[in-house]
């Protein structure tokens, strides 16, 4: 009982109202962008451009400027340096963000270690934090979902012949050079709309966990692209109250949420395959 | 779209690849409309790398290539229907129908910012009747047999109303007897149709049966010119030898 009204009189609270807003506009946007980036096969690339985030916005700390746009600015360009480097044949995919990765993070804790003094919450940074959201911060990524959304639709069925297979999209005359620039951009955006709630260190999971789970229970695309959301609102929503309920940073306890989805669904299809297969040799 | 012919014209065309392996080299050959070639040679003979080089997904080293009366090959793609090598889903969890990776081939007809339409639908619909897969428009791709995968690749080619087919391999990895209900569309799909087509093939005894022209590769090229003219007996003997000469004398330069 006294747990209901204490999470009751939270909910009411205005921080963590906003908390749950952006978390809302994160789980719609990055779940429907993750939809493209597993099935292109370039689910590390949410971890990569999280780090290259890391460093910028250490670097806006150290310059003493706003840290978010540093952060967007270099995730941005790191976005379009790893596709660059993914397109090259002469460096391997995964080793190309890598390298971004370890740049990033080397490059931002330097940073973050002579800028001390600053008052810089390294934990928050990492890991996400309910308390970081300002109702700028809301306006800006509804906004910039709005447009990110927007890109999608209007590209959406040379993005999905891209995602289904490159070669014949190339044969169908579609440039595929564009959009696997524009996958890692966008992927790029959210990453920067995501940090405050889900850290830079977390990020990546809501760039693939929800895409990956509907992917497991959909016979079609169209189910996917219905199912990849709701997931994601589930997984957000949920780990959001862990996060208040027991006072732990929300990436983690969002992160968990998704992976405790996923494993539930897994293991629901192996106990429906069992089932399915016991009937089959029952009838023989 | 104006009548051309020929619709493809390649013209002393050689491939070398990034890593100095010359994969073809002196081709000439003329497609005209209505043509159905068998394009054969042995494995890693440039047969893909041909067609490939056609839809220009690969550059050639030197020489042209003319679609449809055009060096600016990616203008006219959409005039084309291609059908890869193995072509089937990539993993068996890829989360596309057979009716939505049918669709997919009605992408360049429908128009940037534009979705699919009443006609894209239709043609969809007609596709799933003429290749006799109208049942599994809602299975899931990655569970068809070799056979079916192969029938829903070729419809996905042919439903954005090619004038020029290219099909590589498409017969590898499938039974006998889809194999041959697979030629009789091919061939009915050429003479109802009208519709040109290059498909490439190891299966000599029974390609030769349906083309009207054999194109013969084994990195340059042994013969080229009507099916009645071919004689498997001369020529494939020709390829393969000439081959092994090739390969004895690059190992004693």
């Amino acid at each position: 009982m006294m747990i209901t009204l204490d999470l009751l009189s939270l909910l009411q609270a205005g921080f963590i109202q906003r908390a749950f807003m952006i978390s809302i506009i994160i789980a719609v946007l990055s779940s429907v962008l993750s939809i493209f980036i597993v099935l292109k096969k370039m689910s590390l690339i949410g971890d990569g451009l999280a780090h290259t985030a890391f460093g910028g916005l250490a670097l806006g700390y150290y310059l003493n400027i706003n840290a978010l746009w540093t952060a967007a600015v270099t995730v941005i360009l790191s976005s379009l340096g790893i596709t660059k480097a993914m397109r090259s044949t002469k460096v391997a995919g995964d080793a190309a963000i890598a390298v971004f990765m370890q740049l990033g993070l080397a490059g931002g804790i330097v940073l973050i270690s002579v800028s001390r003094g600053f008052g810089i919450n390294l934990e928050s940074l990492l890991f996400g934090s309910v308390l970081l959201v300002n109702f700028d911060q809301i306006i800006a990524a509804l906004i910039t979902s709005a447009i990110t959304l927007g890109i999608i639709f209007l590209f959406f069925k040379e993005m999905v012949y891209v995602i289904f297979d490159e070669t014949q999209a190339r044969a169908a005359g579609i440039k595929t050079w564009f959009f696997d620039y524009l996958i890692s951009v966008l992927a790029g955006i959210v990453v920067i709309v995501a940090i405050p709630i889900m850290g830079v260190l977390l990020i990546s999971a809501l760039l693939v966990l929800p895409a990956l789970t509907s992917i497991q229970l959909s016979k079609s695309f169209r189910q996917t692209v219905i199912l990849s959301p709701i997931i994601g609102l589930i997984t957000v929503i949920s780990g959001m109250f862990m996060s208040i309920i027991i006072d732990a940073a929300p990436g983690g306890t969002i992160v968990l949420a998704g992976l405790a989805i996923l494993g539930t669904v897994f293991l629901l299809k192996r106990i429906q395959s069992f089932f399915e297969k016991s009937r089959k040799t029952s009838v023989n | 779209m104006e009548q051309v012919n020929p619709i493809v014209e390649i013209r002393d065309l050689s491939v070398r690849y990034p890593n100095g392996v010359l994969a073809l080299e002196d081709i000439n050959v003329d497609v005209n409309e209505r043509d159905l070639i068998a394009l054969i040679g042995p494995n890693g003979a440039g047969k893909s790398t041909l067609l490939k080089v056609i839809l220009g997904l690969i550059k050639p080293t030197s020489g042209s290539v003319k679609l449809f009366g055009t060096q600016e090959l990616s203008k006219n793609l959409k005039y084309v229907g291609y059908v890869p090598q193995s072509a089937q889903a990539r993993d068996s969890n890829m989360p596309f129908s057979v009716y939505e990776t049918i669709m997919l081939g009605r992408t360049p007809h429908a128009g940037l910012f534009h979705g699919f339409g009443a006609q894209d639908k239709q043609k969809v619909e007609e596709m799933l009747k003429l290749f006799g897969i109208y049942d599994l428009k809602d299975r899931k791709i990655g569970q068809l047999s070799g056979g079916q995968s192969q029938r829903v690749f070729l419809a996905k080619a042919v439903v954005g109303e090619p004038r020029l087919l290219l099909l590589d391999e498409p017969t590898s990895g499938v039974d006998t007897t889809s194999k041959s209900e697979f030629y009789n569309v091919i061939e009915r799909l050429n003479k109802e149709r009208g519709i040109t087509v290059i498909i490439s093939s190891h299966d000599i005894g029974v390609i030769t049966k349906i083309v009207n022209r054999v194109l013969c590769i084994n990195r340059t090229q042994f013969f080229c010119g009507e099916n009645t003219d071919f004689s498997a007996s001369i020529e494939i003997p020709k390829m393969y030898n000439h081959a092994v000469e090739l390969m004895k004398h690059d190992d004693h330069p």
